[in-house]
């Protein structure tokens, strides 16, 4: 009869523990974005820009874990035409997300740098950026973070387009600007 | 994904619409080349032009009038067949153009309308001339609409290429 009790307690408390496993320490929103590419050509030099990024970001147990995505169409150069045909280069229509995963330990989330291993999933393809450098303002709860990925065109396999025969350069660096907050 | 806030239309890919953007960019890709090889005809017809008109009275020398027809039918054919691909091209957006290509899009009623009158005009010059008579009415027009079109036509293929920053 003693043990029924602590049965009863025990059975109680588990999912309880459970639930605290599973719940985060602290989240982050992705407030505002600006995620902007950088193309060149012997006669052209483009920039496209997204501000349609969306973020979360999940802290446990020290290390927090960020996803960013961004739908590739969302993507202006200020030409719908070019627009169309870098929807069509990057396989857009059949992978239509741009997604970004980094980890990050909780205890650097406040220093001016940010050291991120990103893993970048594009045109259905992945690759990985080691010690990519962001710079980190705080202002109050707002943390405004910049940066460049260093992205080329043969890190998705993506086939350069040209104009007058001439391929587009392989570098297609990524300008980010983004603003996250603790929700 | 749908934490974030996206939509399934966002997140979701087609296969078939990706087809159909490769078969676009495909079309496009053929309607530039043979845009760009258009210019050829289309500048010797303009440079032939030059010789089309009977020199002090001789009607009897047809030799330049029918090398500057020959371009000129050369350069309608290749424009028709530009433009077939630009027109066959599968739309895939409803979204107004932006940017240089509505330029492009804008020329086409300038150019196209052109590019039928101009042989049109050239025909009835031509036919005039060979009876015989200065050309006259209508058929005067002919050099002015074929300035026109071509100047339209090479405003068309730099409107879409801006802005141009050549760095090599």
């Amino acid at each position: 009869m003693k043990r029924l009790p602590l049965l009863a307690i025990l059975l109680l408390t588990l999912p309880v523990a459970s639930v605290h496993a599973q719940s985060p320490d602290q989240a982050w929103n992705l407030d505002q974005s600006t995620l902007t590419y950088h193309m060149s050509h012997p006669m052209h030099e483009v920039d496209g820009t997204s501000r349609a990024a969306r973020g979360k970001g999940v802290c446990h147990a020290g290390q927090c874990d960020f996803l960013v995505a961004a739908p590739v169409k969302s993507f202006d150069s200020g030409d719908s035409n070019r627009d169309l045909h870098m929807l069509q280069v990057t396989r857009g229509a059949q992978f239509p997300l741009i997604q970004v995963r980094f980890r990050l330990p909780q205890g650097s989330l406040a220093s001016p740098t940010l050291d991120c291993d990103l893993e970048v999933e594009f045109a259905g393809n992945t690759a990985h950026y080691a010690h990519v450098q962001f710079h980190q303002t705080i202002e109050g709860n707002a943390h405004h973070i910049v940066g460049i990925v260093p992205a080329t065109l043969t890190d998705f396999k993506i086939d350069p387009p040209s104009f007058l025969t001439i391929p587009i350069k392989n570098d297609i660096p990524v300008r980010v600007d983004l603003t996250w907050h603790p929700s | 994904m749908g934490d974030l806030g996206l939509t399934p239309a966002e997140t979701e890919g087609s296969a078939q619409r990706q087809a159909l953007l490769d078969r676009r960019t495909h079309m496009l890709k053929v309607h530039q080349r043979l845009g760009l090889i258009t210019v050829i005809p289309v500048a010797a017809a303009c440079i032939s032009a030059a010789g089309a008109p009977p020199e002090h009275g001789n009607y009897g020398n047809t030799t330049s009038r029918d090398v500057h027809v020959a371009l000129g039918a050369a350069a309608v054919a290749m424009y028709g067949a530009t433009a077939y691909y630009a027109i066959r091209a599968p739309k895939v957006s409803n979204e107004p153009a932006r940017g240089g290509i509505k330029w492009h899009k804008y020329l086409i009623y300038i150019h196209a309308p052109g590019m039928v009158l101009t042989p049109i005009l050239g025909a009835m010059a031509f036919n005039q001339i060979n009876s015989g008579q200065k050309v006259h009415g209508i058929a005067s027009a002919h050099g002015g609409v074929a300035a026109a079109t071509a100047i339209s036509y090479g405003a068309a293929i730099v409107a879409v290429s801006w802005p141009i920053h050549i760095k090599f």
